[in-house]
């Protein structure tokens, strides 16, 4: 098959499986409460009517607040071309570098940041800067926990790691991977503002980070922003089961191999939305200056990461 | 046989301690007289490192007596001797009661019996132990009489003294390693002679780091600057025999666990690694301690800085090749002599003026002229001034210092020392003169308890005129261990 | 089970040795330490049952089984007792603030990988790869002690030190000869004890284990 459709409808079917992720996390969540729950599918409802409604201004704002929303999701689109989702190798993988991926998310996050200023509301502002505090600690531990994953494969490169984990299986089982992947799995939480660290369906001025933000958006903005928070939980999802437990993730793009390859991972992802939906059951969140207590146990986990792949080579 | 009849009294005493309940003087008595015994033993050892044997026993040769620890040995029993004979509990005085004396008797005599193990196994694993046991048994004294000073200074005492003796291990595992690395394992790889033999080929990187340990470590217990901020609390809240003990020869064993290893890694990296460090912590030692004793209010802390100094200089000595331990050998008798004896001259003083504050005591020589005599020739002792022996072991070392070419170092120390000399005898001054207080009885209570003192003041005169013989052997005994 | 395994999973019973230290740093419960301090001790006995089966030295399960006795159960019961007898609970602020805490823990990690880089090159040990990870978790126990504030925490500081020399000691040497290894046992033994009738001590005299308190004895 050509390998660039295969790019994108890697990208297309992103965009079609982020709003079930979250709805599916959030159906989860209110049956492990006792609840009944909206459907899993609730969010493309949810996005259908945000693009028919009206868009907001506040005469406050800038340029920048209408730019925003199509920065946030255009470089989440851009992520999922570059990264591994459930097939390797693919052309734009030689620009799926470790630092454009984490550059590219930070983009989004700043620039979601200063669209939370713009209008001047104290929201906005209280909100981007606890935003600001957690990726402070965050963005640097993601490049470090796949950092370490790097020096173990010899490459940078997003699809190259996965593809010599696969050919070494034992590599999986050293101290620096597992360091590695619970430092990303709370980047992650960390990240999609998931509890302990954010509440993602508040929206109490004491607990709300990410809601802050985007709390003067509406219509279709919102709309791209609510599904470009989707692709990231995404894609962060993607991540932390392809670098880790690459099995599954098809090598060669023969329909065979891509008809397999496809499922497992939508049930890898699947299977990290029960233990995200779990934990955020099961956890209270964090008092705020407790967060970067936790971010900071994450980061020293990857810089452990890091020193052992590189000084247990 | 010999070590048996050295280590089995204390072990005795204490157990003598712990089975009469209630305490009675005889417990105390019989503690005393047992530790003659110990003290005749390491004269008897002493004997044959003079003749030039060097006395192996025990399973797997667990014990071994060189000159080195035949001095150590002495030095420790006779200090222990003494403190025994002088401790409370023999039927004077009611300061204490039954069971705190029981605990003290208890204590103390497993605390000898550490220490006099410590300078007699061949094993530098077993010296290891047998040190860290002397903190924790030292550390139950310390709070005899339970005041906020006295529980805070046990506590910082317990905790830096394991954790610098926590480092030391560490530096030893890292030994032990590097053997192993080289060798295999072995029983008996800690072995000091074994290891000494095997020491040039280990590996100068790998020893390198664990003598920087070793030195923290070891040096923590010493009272080595930096680390030495436990030592005037712990030396200064405990009752004045333990104080006697732990100055007197307590900072001598650490040392001595020093030294041995210094052997060690000497024959590995050559000496200029270890001299270079040990000259840097011994100067610093004396630094600190000087303007310490500048700006001491409380005459048991003085003392207390006054051993840190010359801790300081026992180390400089150590890193001043073969003349230089001699002298730091020679140094750390005279002193084990002279601070225990001031630690015991200071007790009497605590008990008649009731405080440890240099501003409460005044007119010493009015009050108690005995001790203040005493308390005034040990004071001249430990300033390093003629006939006494410290003067002596000080001059060597600063000879064996310009021998070796350090003639500014020798400067710098001489500097130190006249400041810690000027800063101790103005206290002894302001103790010595001046119009006690109404309430101060005059007079001695207890003069035998001062016939020990008397004792140590012969020894200190004696050494302070020439060297007898045979301590002179013993000393070149140990400068030949370290010549290589 | 096989040779080529003995590397990675004495690696990662270390790594996770360290883990359980690096918790000393994160939480403030005085019970998460004690917890912390029980689990660091249990999956340090299973590297020395590790270390003894691969290393083929039967010696090395009596110290595992010593360990076990010692430093999982009879330790932190010790501890619980004496925490919940004298009432202490968070360690409120500590000297140095929870996250540049774990920055500096990371830091002295990397300080023990530098220091221990000769070490590492020397040996010809399967085991030598997580000898640093030992020396990082001695330092981590080092700088807890200076830094915490409440006494319980400082002994639990030195019991994690000691911890992480034995590590040091089974990974470098697969285990320093048995007679000093009980030795080392017995006295760690006298001396938590000591600790901890002197922290009974300390809060009768001071009605608190604040170490902050202890400010009496100055110049």
């Amino acid at each position: 098959m050509n390998a660039y459709l295969l790019e994108l409808a890697q990208a297309l079917i992103s965009l079609a499986v982020a709003p079930l992720l979250v709805g599916f996390i959030g159906w989860l969540k209110a049956r492990l409460q006792g609840r009944r729950g909206a459907p899993p599918w609730q969010p493309y409802f949810v996005l259908r009517k945000l693009f028919s409604k009206e868009v907001i201004v506040s005469e406050h704002a800038s340029w920048l607040f209408r730019f925003a929303p199509y920065v946030v999701f255009g470089s989440g689109v851009a992520v999922t071309l570059l990264i591994p989702l459930f097939c390797v190798p693919l052309p734009f993988d030689a620009m799926g570098d470790l630092l454009m991926v984490v550059y590219l998310m930070l983009l989004g996050t700043f620039f979601l940041a200063l669209a939370g200023l713009d209008p001047g509301t104290a929201f906005g502002g209280m909100g981007a800067s606890r935003e600001m505090t957690v990726a402070a600690i965050a963005e640097p531990t993601i490049a470090l926990a796949i950092f370490s994953l790097a020096l173990r494969a010899g490459s940078t490169n997003l699809g190259q790691i996965v593809v010599n984990t696969l050919a070494d299986p034992t590599v999986a089982l050293n101290a620096g991977h597992l360091l590695a992947f619970v430092a990303l799995f709370v980047v992650t939480l960390a990240e999609t503002g998931r509890i302990p660290i954010d509440n993602p369906s508040t929206h109490l001025e004491l607990t709300m980070i990410h809601e802050a933000m985007i709390l003067e958006h509406s219509g279709r903005h919102l709309a791209l922003i609510e599904w470009a928070s989707g692709l990231k939980l995404l894609i962060f999802f993607s991540l932390l089961a392809n670098l880790f437990v690459p099995w599954g993730v098809a090598t060669t793009l023969s329909p065979v191999y891509l008809l397999i390859a496809l499922p497992i991972w939508i049930g890898k992802l699947g299977l990290l939305a029960v233990v995200v939906a779990v934990l955020e059951t099961r956890l209270a969140k964090l008092r705020l200056f407790r967060v970067p207590e936790l971010l900071s146990m994450s980061f020293v986990l990857a810089l452990l990461a890091v020193i052992s792949s590189f000084l247990l080579r | 046989m010999l070590f048996l009849l050295l280590l089995l009294p204390s072990l005795l005493a204490a157990l003598l301690a712990l089975v009469v309940r209630p305490y009675r003087p005889a417990v105390g008595w019989s503690n005393a007289v047992l530790s003659l015994a110990a003290f005749g033993a390491a004269l008897g050892v002493a004997g044959h490192a003079i003749a030039g044997e060097i006395l192996v026993w025990g399973p797997g040769d667990l014990f071994r007596a060189d000159s080195l620890s035949a001095l150590l040995m002495v030095c420790v029993s006779a200090v222990a001797a003494m403190t025994l004979f002088l401790s409370p509990g023999l039927g004077r005085s009611a300061a204490f009661t039954d069971r705190q004396l029981r605990r003290y008797h208890l204590f103390i005599n497993l605390f000898i019996f550490s220490m006099l193990l410590a300078v007699s196994v061949n094993n530098i694993g077993i010296m290891w132990i047998a040190i860290e046991a002397t903190t924790v048994f030292s550390a139950m004294v310390i709070p005899l009489t339970l005041s906020k000073a006295s529980v805070e200074a046990s506590w910082k005492y317990i905790l830096i003294c394991s954790v610098g003796i926590a480092l030391a291990f560490v530096g030893t595992v890292l030994g032990y390693f590097d053997f192993v690395a080289l060798s295999g394992r072995a029983e008996n790889a800690l072995n000091w002679p074994v290891l000494l033999n095997f020491a040039p080929h280990l590996h100068p990187e790998v020893m390198r780091i664990a003598f920087i340990f070793l030195l923290i470590g070891y040096g923590t217990k010493a009272g080595l600057a930096p680390m030495h901020t436990w030592l005037p609390d712990a030396h200064s809240e405990s009752p004045a025999t333990l104080s006697a003990l732990m100055s007197g020869v307590l900072l001598a064993v650490a040392m001595y666990a020093l030294l041995r290893w210094k052997m060690v890694v000497d024959a590995t990296l050559g000496d200029g690694f270890t001299d270079t460090l040990l000259l840097t912590l011994g100067l610093l030692t004396l630094f600190i301690a000087a303007f310490s004793l500048v700006r001491a209010s409380n005459y048991k802390r003085m003392l207390a800085y006054s051993s840190v100094e010359h801790t300081g200089l026992i180390c400089i000595g150590l890193a001043l090749g073969p003349i230089g331990t001699f002298a730091a050998m020679y140094h750390i008798v005279n002193h084990a002599a002279a601070k225990s004896m001031m630690f015991f001259l200071s007790g009497r003083i605590l008990h008649r003026f009731h405080s440890t504050e240099l501003g409460a005591v005044r007119g010493l020589l009015k009050v108690m002229p005995a001790t203040a005599i005493l308390f005034a020739a040990g004071m001249l002792a430990l300033v390093g001034l003629p006939p006494f022996g410290l003067f002596m072991s000080e001059f060597a070392l600063v000879r064996a210092g310009f021998v070796t070419g350090h003639p500014w170092l020798m400067a710098l120390l001489l500097v130190l020392l006249a400041v810690a000399f000027v800063a101790l005898l103005r206290h002894l001054n302001s103790m010595l003169h001046g119009t006690p207080t109404a309430e101060i009885a005059t007079g001695e209570d207890h003069r035998w308890g001062l016939v020990p003192m008397l004792m140590s003041v012969a020894v200190l005169l004696v050494l302070g005129f020439y060297l007898p013989a045979s301590f002179q052997s013993l000393l070149d005994g140990i400068a030949a261990l370290v010549t290589h | 089970m096989d040779e080529t395994l003995f590397a990675p999973l004495t690696t990662l019973g270390a790594s996770l040795v360290l883990l359980f230290g690096v918790v000393l740093l994160w939480r403030r419960s005085l019970n998460a330490y004690i917890q912390a301090f029980k689990w660091q001790s249990v999956i340090l006995s299973g590297v020395f049952f590790l270390v003894g089966y691969f290393g083929h030295d039967p010696e090395l399960y009596g110290v595992g089984v010593a360990l076990l006795g010692l430093k999982v159960f009879f330790i932190p019961h010790l501890l619980g007792r004496l925490r919940k007898r004298v009432g202490a609970d968070h360690e409120i602020t500590p000297y140095v603030n929870i996250a540049t805490s774990l920055l500096i823990g990371g830091m002295l990690v990397l300080l023990a990988y530098v220091l221990m880089r000769p070490v590492v090159t020397v040996s010809t040990l399967p085991t030598r790869g997580a000898l640093p990870l030992a020396l990082g978790l001695v330092f981590i126990g080092l700088f807890v002690l200076i830094t915490r504030k409440k006494a319980i925490t400082q002994v639990v500081g030195f019991l994690v030190m000691e911890n992480g020399i034995a590590l040091l000691a089974v990974l470098g040497t697969y285990g320093i000869p048995l007679i000093i290894e009980m030795g080392v046992f017995l006295d760690l033994l006298m001396g938590i004890l000591v600790m901890q009738v002197f922290i009974y001590q300390i809060q009768d005299t001071f009605e608190s284990i604040d170490v902050d308190r202890l400010t009496h004895l100055k110049h």
